[in-house]
C-alpha cells in the first residue's frame, strides 16, 4: 500500500515538473542557447518515458492491490463461516450437554421389573479337639419379578457346598468331598388386594415368630440358627393372607397374617416320633388335611430406631399319613431396637405332638439376642465404630430326652452396611455327647 | 437350678429393658415434632401434636426392624419400585407407609 502512495506521488511531482519547465519555456527561449534547448528537451522526452513507466507500474500496482483486496474479502468471507460453523457447534454442545428430562417409565414396553437380591455366606468352623475346616459356601439369590403395581412373585434359593467331613461332631464325620445342595426356599405369588391386605400363595417362609423371614446370612448376626428353630417348618406349601393396619399416624402398625399349608408330614409314613417331617412333603406322604397357622404383631415405634416388636404366632395340623396325630407349635416372639446400636430379640417357642410309639411328645426352647454396636460409644479408634458385639443365649428340649443349651459370644465387623465379617465362639452344654464347644467365622454378604 | 436362674435373669433383663423403653419419656416424644401454642385464654397447655411421620422416618424406623438402613442411591427408582413391593408384603408395611417409603427412596435414588 505504501509503494502505491510513493509511487503515486512521485508519478505527480513529475508531472508538476514538466508542466512548469514547459510552462516557462517560452519566457526562457531568448536566453538558453540551441544547446541547452536541446538537452531541456531530452530531459523532457527522458522524464516523459519515465512517467509512462511509473504509470505502467502504477496500473499493476493497482492491480495487485485489486487481488489483494479479493483476497481479503474472500478470506473474510471464510472466516464468517467458521465463526458460523463454530456458534452452530457450540449450540449443539450446550444442547447435548442439557440434562434429559425424567420421562416416566413405560411399564408397557420397558421391563423395569425383575430384581436380584439376596446374600452369600462363608463360613469356617474349628470344634473343640477337631481340625478347622471351611465349613460351607452359601449363595442365596431371591428373584422378584413385579407385574404392574400389585403383583409380585418372589423366589428364593440357597445353593450350598458343605465339607462331608463334619468338624463339629464327635467323632467327625470323615466323608470325602463335599456335598452341593441346591434347594428352593421358598416361591410364592403375592397380590396387594389393598393397603392392609395381601393375598400370598406358593411355597411361604411361615410367619412362625419372626426368624424364618428374618434370617438371611447378613440379617442374623449370629452365623448359625437358635437351636429352638428346629422344632419348627420353616416354609410350607399352601395359602396365606397378611398384611398390617396403622394404629394412628405415629408409625404403630398392627400386623396379623392367617395361612393355610400342607404343614408337617411323617417321612416314613408311620406316625413314629422320630418320623415327624418339619419340610412338609407334597409328595406320596401327604396327609389329607393341611394345617392352618397365623401370627399377630404389633410394632410400636417411639421414634424412628426405637421400637418394640411384639408377636404370638401358631400352627396346627395333622402330620402322619393316617392322620391320627396332630403336631401343634407356639411362639412367642419379641424385638426391641433402643437407637441404631443397640438391638435385643428373641423367641419362646412350644411344641407338641402325637405319636404311635412315644405317646405325647412336648419340645420347647427359647433365645435371647442383643447386640450393641460400639459406634454408640464415640471412641476414637481405628475400626471401633464399625464393631458390633453380640451375644446370644439358647436352650432346645426335644421332648426325646435330650437337653441342650449354648451361650454365644462374638462380633460383627461391618466392612461396608452389606459386608459384614462375624465371628463367635459357642459355649455349648448338653446330654448330646455329638455337640461340642465350637468357634465359626463367616463372612456374608446382603445385595 | 443355676441354669433356670439364669434364664429367669436374663428374661428379668428383657423384659426390664421394654419396660424402660416404654415408660422413658425420650423414648416416647419426638424431638423434631413441632410444638402447638396453647389456644389464647384457656391458660392450659394442650399435649403437642406429633407431626405426620415422613418418609425418611418410616424407612429408618421400618428398616431397621431387620436390618441396616441402605443407600437410597444404591438403586434406581424402578428397582426400589420392585424391592419395595417386596418389602411391604414381607415386612407387614401398611400400603399408606409403604408409598411414603417408596417415594422418598425413589427422591433420592440413584438415578
Amino acid at each position: 500500500m505504501n509503494t502505491i502512495i510513493k509511487t503515486t506521488a512521485r508519478t505527480a511531482g513529475l508531472t508538476a515538473g514538466v508542466a512548469g519547465c514547459l510552462a516557462l519555456a517560452p519566457a526562457a527561449t531568448a536566453e538558453v542557447s540551441e544547446a541547452d534547448f536541446r538537452a531541456l528537451q531530452e530531459t523532457v522526452r527522458q522524464l516523459s518515458a519515465e512517467v509512462q513507466s511509473l504509470k505502467a507500474t502504477n496500473t499493476v500496482a493497482e492491480q495487485l492491490h485489486d487481488q489483494d483486496l479479493q483476497q481479503l474479502h474472500q478470506l473474510q468471507a471464510q472466516m464468517a463461516d467458521t465463526a458460523r460453523t463454530a456458534a452452530d457447534a457450540e449450540e449443539k454442545s450446550a444442547a447435548a450437554a442439557q440434562p434429559l428430562p425424567r420421562v416416566p417409565i413405560d411399564e408397557a414396553t420397558v421391563n423395569h421389573n425383575f430384581q436380584i437380591l439376596g446374600d452369600a455366606e462363608v463360613q469356617f468352623a474349628k470344634a473343640t479337639g477337631q481340625n478347622g475346616s471351611f465349613y460351607l459356601a452359601d449363595f442365596a439369590p431371591i428373584f422378584l419379578y413385579r407385574g404392574g403395581d400389585n403383583i409380585l412373585f418372589e423366589a428364593g434359593f440357597d445353593t450350598t457346598i458343605a465339607n462331608n467331613n463334619d468338624p463339629t461332631t464327635t467323632p467327625p464325620n470323615q466323608g470325602a468331598g463335599y456335598t452341593t445342595t441346591f434347594n428352593l426356599s421358598f416361591a410364592q405369588l403375592d397380590y396387594v388386594m389393598s393397603d392392609y391386605l395381601t393375598l400370598s400363595a406358593g411355597d411361604m417362609l411361615l410367619p412362625l415368630g419372626t426368624y424364618a423371614e428374618r434370617g438371611a446370612g447378613w440379617l442374623n448376626k449370629i452365623p448359625d440358627d437358635p437351636l429352638a428353630r428346629q422344632l419348627l417348618p420353616d416354609a410350607g406349601v399352601g395359602a396365606q393372607l397378611r398384611g398390617a393396619v396403622p394404629l394412628g399416624d405415629a408409625g404403630k402398625i398392627l400386623n396379623y397374617s392367617v395361612y393355610g399349608v400342607n404343614g408337617p408330614s411323617s417321612s416314613d409314613t408311620t406316625g413314629d416320633a422320630t418320623s415327624l417331617d418339619l419340610g412338609g412333603n407334597v409328595g406320596p406322604n401327604l396327609h389329607t388335611d393341611p394345617a392352618g397357622g397365623g401370627r399377630v404383631g404389633v410394632f410400636l415405634p417411639f421414634k424412628p430406631r426405637y421400637d418394640l416388636e411384639l408377636g404370638l404366632s401358631g400352627l396346627a395340623g395333622q402330620w402322619d399319613s393316617s392322620g391320627n396325630h396332630l403336631y401343634t407349635a407356639g411362639v412367642l416372639d419379641a424385638a426391641l431396637h433402643l437407637g441404631p446400636n443397640f438391638e435385643a430379640k428373641g423367641e419362646y417357642i412350644r411344641t407338641r405332638y402325637g405319636s404311635d410309639d412315644q405317646g405325647m411328645i412336648s419340645q420347647n426352647g427359647w433365645w435371647a439376642q442383643v447386640g450393641y454396636k460400639l459406634s454408640g460409644l464415640n471412641l476414637e479408634l481405628p475400626g471401633i465404630n464399625n464393631l458390633e458385639l453380640v451375644g446370644r443365649y439358647d436352650a432346645l428340649h426335644d421332648g426325646l430326652g435330650t437337653t441342650t443349651r449354648r451361650y454365644t459370644a462374638g462380633y460383627v465387623y461391618y466392612i461396608t452396611t452389606a459386608l459384614l465379617f462375624e465371628g463367635d465362639y459357642e459355649f455349648i452344654t448338653s446330654n448330646d455327647a455329638s455337640q461340642n464347644n465350637q468357634l465359626i467365622f463367616q463372612l456374608s454378604y446382603g445385595f | 437350678m443355676n441354669i433356670k436362674l439364669n434364664r429367669l435373669r436374663l428374661a428379668g433383663l428383657l423384659a426390664g429393658a421394654g419396660l424402660l423403653a416404654v415408660a422413658h419419656p425420650s423414648f416416647t416424644a419426638d424431638t423434631n415434632a413441632p410444638v402447638a401454642a396453647p389456644p389464647p385464654g384457656t391458660g392450659t397447655t394442650k399435649p403437642p401434636m406429633p407431626a405426620p411421620l415422613t418418609g425418611a422416618e418410616l424407612y429408618s424406623m421400618h428398616c431397621n426392624r431387620c436390618h441396616a438402613e441402605r443407600y437410597p442411591t444404591e438403586r434406581t427408582a424402578a428397582q426400589w419400585k420392585t424391592i419395595m413391593l417386596h418389602m411391604q408384603v414381607r415386612a407387614n408395611i401398611p400400603g399408606t407407609q409403604a408409598r411414603l417409603i417408596l417415594k422418598y427412596l425413589q427422591e433420592n435414588s440413584g438415578r
